[in-house]
């Protein structure tokens, strides 16, 4: 009874803080889906690929943390470098990700190419699979307020089970983006969509950067 | 050669009468000494003469407008004193209350931060999200220096913007004189090769800014990349961060505002960046008013192209006898065309057909719009300087 209760509790926290999600995951997931190809199929294989790797993310870290122990008792500083690092990672993916869209070659196999001649080749998953995975460990502050929750389970399955159920509380929040892909597509949509991947994709690195040197960006 | 026997001859436009063109000012000179009666009853009298100067000035133009048929030449003048004289009463004010024109976080904490409209389309998902404005000023008057507060700001902008769409960067924003009159510095332009992708920057600067905004919970474009705030208010901020974001205000202020326009002839911050402007755009599908090639007359001598200073006209788009959605109706394509082929349209009229009166009907609303709003700025400008002497 009071297992279900927790994992209801789980459930009700993913959907409150859905919007707090999807607002903290938007400046890497809607550009980079804007830059792939229209169709909603296209557009839901994507999102899962992103969502899922999100949730590998979670899983990972609540693991981890779980484990180990730290997520509750882990300070400000060290905190601080591990969003700094994976806004630095996040950044260079991004940067990858929207020069990779303009070079088709880049994360194509010369050798596919040549049997697929007149075909448009699918996209891989490598690009939203790291930008989800990023995204999933990101420590946006829901997630936190998560992660001080399932710290306090009795076990590691069941605090990985919180999480799963706060994961999927979340992702009805992200549902509605798979209509970005009835967006039609051209040369407009890709390159506005690119453009903002490096703009973002700067900001992030800035932020990063100030973090694992320290400095405080709010500071004013 | 066939395609050129069937291009017909310029239109004859022939200049008004001064009777004329007095008459048809008239409604804009009332409107202009309504606008500025309060000034006749104040004290001081740099604020006196500048209420008397600025009707003046706002109706000459209106009057040569109507005289000659040109409306970018006139504009302009208009334009770029609203541009030149914003930063100069704005400044002023902020010296008087502040002390300085730095912005303190306590300020901001305090919600007394003037609101412009260009953080606009950054509060509507946050709002509709979280509902809250994620703004530090005041909703209501009170708060922020121009003491109107962001709902006068947003209903005013509405009114405007749902007459005249994206007219509002011609004829109302006051940050795009500046790069308009260094724009018109050079006779020619010196870099005229400029990638045509570039036009969609202020889209890609929208959506980053407003997602951005939504995951931080902040004015992102505000905090981060307005040229403006070279000109307006810097971050009183003294840590690295501060430095950065003020260094950033600087370089493109530098860029877009002083440098690339004198060397495009084009308004770059306005067509290359300008977020607002994007979102303008949106609303030219509102609005009655556009501009249409009368494709009868062009002889595709493309001479309009190269005058839109926001790259709106494109080879494809006058085959199409339109502009683009990010055109701001200043009418510069209009005044250069010798064919009279480049003309001002009310949607759902035939093309070309009455085109005069369809420019008049836009004038009276987007010149009545200036007065009312760059023209109390310009009118705030002069005063300042005017106080030195007077």
């Amino acid at each position: 009874m009071t297992d279900s209760f927790v994992f209801g509790e789980a459930l009700v926290l993913g959907l409150s803080s859905g919007p707090a999600c999807l607002a903290s995951c938007g400046p890497v997931l809607v550009p980079s889906l804007l830059a792939e190809q229209s169709g909603m199929r296209l557009g839901a294989r994507y999102l899962s690929t992103f969502l899922g790797a999100r949730f590998l993310g979670y899983l990972l870290f609540a693991a981890v943390a779980w484990e180990l122990g730290v997520l509750v008792a882990l300070p400000p500083a060290p905190r601080l470098l591990l969003i700094g690092i994976i806004h630095v990672l996040l950044a260079g993916v991004l940067l990858w990700y929207a020069y990779s869209l303009g070079h088709p070659h880049v994360h194509s196999c010369p050798v596919s190419e040549l049997v697929t001649i007149g075909v448009e080749r699918k996209r891989g998953i490598s690009g939203p699979a790291a930008l989800g995975f990023l995204t999933g460990l990101s420590l946006c502050p829901p997630f936190v307020i998560a992660g001080v929750r399932a710290a306090q389970l009795h076990s590691v399955a069941a605090a990985i089970l919180f999480f799963a159920l706060f994961f999927v509380g979340t992702t009805v929040w992200f549902l509605p983006l798979v209509s970005l892909g009835c967006v039609r597509r051209n040369e407009a949509v890709t390159t506005v969509a690119r453009m903002a991947m490096v703009l973002i994709a700067v900001y992030y690195f800035f932020l990063g950067s100030a973090m694992l040197m320290g400095r405080n960006v709010y500071g004013h | 050669m066939a395609t050129e026997a069937r291009i017909l001859p310029p239109r004859e436009i022939a200049p008004r009468s001064i009777v004329r063109s007095a008459l048809l000012t008239l409604p804009i000179m009332l409107w202009s000494l309504l606008i500025f009666s309060n000034s006749y009853q104040q004290p001081n009298p740099s604020v006196l003469l500048a209420g008397i100067i600025t009707p003046v000035f706002m109706t000459a133009l209106f009057f040569m407008m109507m005289r000659t048929s040109s409306t970018y030449r006139w504009r302009r003048w208009f334009f770029v004193s609203l541009g030149l004289l914003f930063p100069v009463g704005f400044i002023h004010q902020v010296m008087v209350m502040r002390g300085s024109m730095g912005i303190p976080m306590e300020e901001m904490i305090a919600g007394r931060t003037p609101f412009c409209f260009l953080p606009m389309p950054l509060l509507i998902l946050p709002a509709a999200l979280t509902k809250t404005v994620v703004f530090p000023g005041s909703i209501l008057p009170g708060g922020g220096m121009s003491g109107g507060g962001m709902a006068a700001m947003a209903g005013l902008w509405l009114a405007i913007t749902i007459v005249v769409g994206k007219g509002w960067c011609s004829y109302a924003c006051f940050f795009g004189g500046i790069e308009e009159g260094m724009a018109s510095v050079p006779r020619r332009a010196k870099l005229w090769k400029i990638d045509p992708r570039w036009r969609y920057g202020p889209w890609a600067i929208l959506l980053a800014m407003v997602l951005l905004s939504l995951a931080l919970f902040e004015p992102a474009y505000c905090m981060w990349l307005c040229p403006f705030k070279a000109v307006s208010e810097y971050v009183a901020a003294h840590n690295t961060v501060g430095m950065v974001q003020n260094g950033i205000f600087v370089v493109l202020f530098a860029g877009l505002v002083i440098v690339l326009p004198l060397l495009t002839k084009k308004r770059t911050q306005c067509a290359f960046f300008c977020p607002f402007g994007a979102f303008q755009s949106i609303f030219n599908k509102t609005s009655v008013f556009d501009v249409k090639i009368d494709r009868a007359r062009c002889s595709s001598c493309t001479l309009c192209q190269t005058a839109c200073p926001t790259m709106s006209l494109t080879k494809e788009s006058i085959a199409q006898g339109m502009t683009l959605m990010s055109c701001m109706k200043c009418g510069a394509c209009v005044d250069v065309c010798p064919k009279h082929a480049a003309v001002w349209h009310i949607k759902g009229t035939e093309v070309a057909v009455k085109p005069e009166r369809a420019r008049l009907m836009l004038l009276y609303a987007a010149w009545g719009m200036a007065i009312m709003f760059g023209g109390t700025i310009v009118a705030e400008g002069l005063a300042t300087i005017l106080h030195v002497f007077v």
